[in-house]
């Protein structure tokens, strides 16, 4: 693993992707948007149609390609637009969130949160909430592909 | 060698001759003595000549049930021998609709635990000539004598922890059941992991993994990954990197473990595959342990029709991540 990459000096700053589900969470990033409610933006949001639609895959790619952390946020349970798909994914998520954990990964690196459309500023609280976790953890270093430059 | 066992085989023989001569089936999966009188392979039965090769002793580990998703292309139907893992295999491979019911044939075969070879050469101090199996002991005859050692201390690691030696699922049983044995301590490994600190666990698991050839004979002995496309193969998007790099062994491993949530029937063949010893039970059980913690005991493959954990949900579930 480089040096650079685990360098944690004044220059770093943490890059953490977030998958919001399209109904709930990513409306409630808009909404924190549209009520000029500020979060860092050391948080990249990439929106899917559903938390159930998280292929554990996203979560390690990012880690390889460069994410210090890792939030899905999905609807509140009972709340999901197609019924179930929250509750699914909070099963395979709790097993994967406790598996990354036992391969090496400290717990906050891999966070999922529920979050309503109308809720922007929880949207907003959970997002400085996980950088600033991460920021005291510091850089990633687990899983990081070798090969791969950040480019931001 | 084994010659208790002959009785045995005839009872097997005399049963699965039944139906391949008489056409219920066309061909019968089961063992036959390979080139060291410590290894059996699968035979592929489909004549009376085939059938005086089969053989049951104490090397039949090999799991039958994985050649199903291959020889039911050519075969109508197809009688297999099942030991109490590969009848969870069976099991599993059913719920995943891979095979059919009503093209198999199950014998059942209660297992008395397979011998692991590295373990006889240990004990008897070089590779033995051949073993007789007594009630419990096996005598290692090697050039300098014979030693008697007790059955258990010889026997592959997953036989050891093995709960349900008898088949789950059968047609016909042909010998008589071993019952249940004690339940091992099939978790410590998991939990003593589980204590260290983070760091030291993944340096731990990046040096176990940094052996991983990615052969993937896990995958192709394995029970559960009976896709027809595997996620390592993919090429668009490409999940899996070639590069022998930390990254993406933790990504092999991580997912083709992840894959087996409430899925995996801890027969522990992956690990017994493994040609550089990769603890990949360590990563199935943990799994299996936190499935059984967080949404009730759960044991794949004993139970065809039970829902496996990851296919359903309650609405009150516990959640390993806050949910305030």
């Amino acid at each position: 693993m480089s040096a650079a990459l685990n360098d944690n000096t004044a220059g770093w700053e943490p890059l953490i992707v977030s998958f919001c589900c399209n109904w709930c969470s990513y409306a409630g990033g808009d909404l924190a948007g549209t009520s000029r409610m500020t979060y860092p933006a050391n948080v990249k949001v990439i929106r899917v149609p559903c938390s159930g639609r998280i292929n554990p895959m996203f979560v390690l790619r990012a880690f390889q390609r460069g994410a210090d952390g890792v939030l899905v946020a999905g609807c509140h349970p009972g709340d999901c637009h197609y019924t179930s798909g929250n509750y699914q994914s909070r099963r395979r998520l709790s097993a994967f969130k406790r598996l990354v954990e036992f391969a090496g990964f400290e717990p906050e690196r891999f966070e999922v949160r529920w979050i309503s459309s109308s809720e922007g500023d929880k949207f907003a609280e959970e997002m400085t909430e996980m950088t600033e976790k991460i920021k005291a953890l510091g850089p990633n270093g687990k899983m990081r592909d070798a090969r791969w430059q950040s480019v931001i | 060698m084994a010659e208790r066992n002959l009785d045995s085989v005839k009872k097997i023989r005399e049963a699965v001759s039944q139906d391949l001569l008489g056409g219920r089936i066309s061909q019968v999966l089961g063992w036959e003595k390979g080139h060291y009188w410590w290894q059996s392979r699968p035979l592929f039965a489909r004549s009376e000549a085939d059938l005086e090769k089969l053989t049951w002793d104490s090397f039949c580990v090999i799991n039958l049930s994985r050649y199903l998703l291959e020889e039911l292309k050519d075969h109508e139907k197809v009688g297999v021998l099942v030991k109490g893992c590969d009848a969870r295999a069976f099991n599993r491979l059913l719920q995943d609709n891979m095979v059919k019911r009503e093209q198999v044939i199950l014998y059942g075969l209660p297992c008395p635990g397979m011998l692991d070879y590295n373990r006889l050469c240990e004990e008897a101090g070089a590779v033995p000539d051949g073993i007789v199996e007594n009630n419990g002991t096996v005598v290692l005859k090697t050039d300098g004598g014979e030693k008697e050692v007790q059955r258990e201390d010889i026997m592959l690691d997953k036989c050891r922890e093995c709960v349900y030696p008898d088949p789950a699922a059968y047609d016909q049983m042909l010998l008589s059941p071993q019952g249940e044995r004690e339940a091992a301590e099939r978790f410590k490994p998991v939990e003593e992991l589980e204590e260290l600190p983070a760091d030291e666990r993944f340096a731990y698991w990046e040096k176990e993994l940094s052996r991983c050839l990615r052969c993937y004979a896990c995958r192709q002995a394995c029970p559960f990954c009976s896709c027809r496309e595997c996620f390592v193969e993919q090429e668009n998007p490409r999940w899996q990197g070639r590069a022998y790099q930390p990254s993406e062994n933790f990504m092999f491993h991580l997912v083709r473990a992840y894959h087996g949530t409430g899925r995996c029937i801890d027969c522990g063949e992956c690990e017994r595959s493994c040609p550089v010893d990769i603890p990949l039970q360590e990563l199935n059980r943990k799994l299996i342990k936190d499935i059984n913690e967080l949404y009730g005991d759960y044991e794949a493959g004993l139970d065809a029709e039970a829902e496996p954990p990851l296919l359903t949900y309650r609405p009150d579930d516990p959640a390993a991540f806050s949910e305030k």
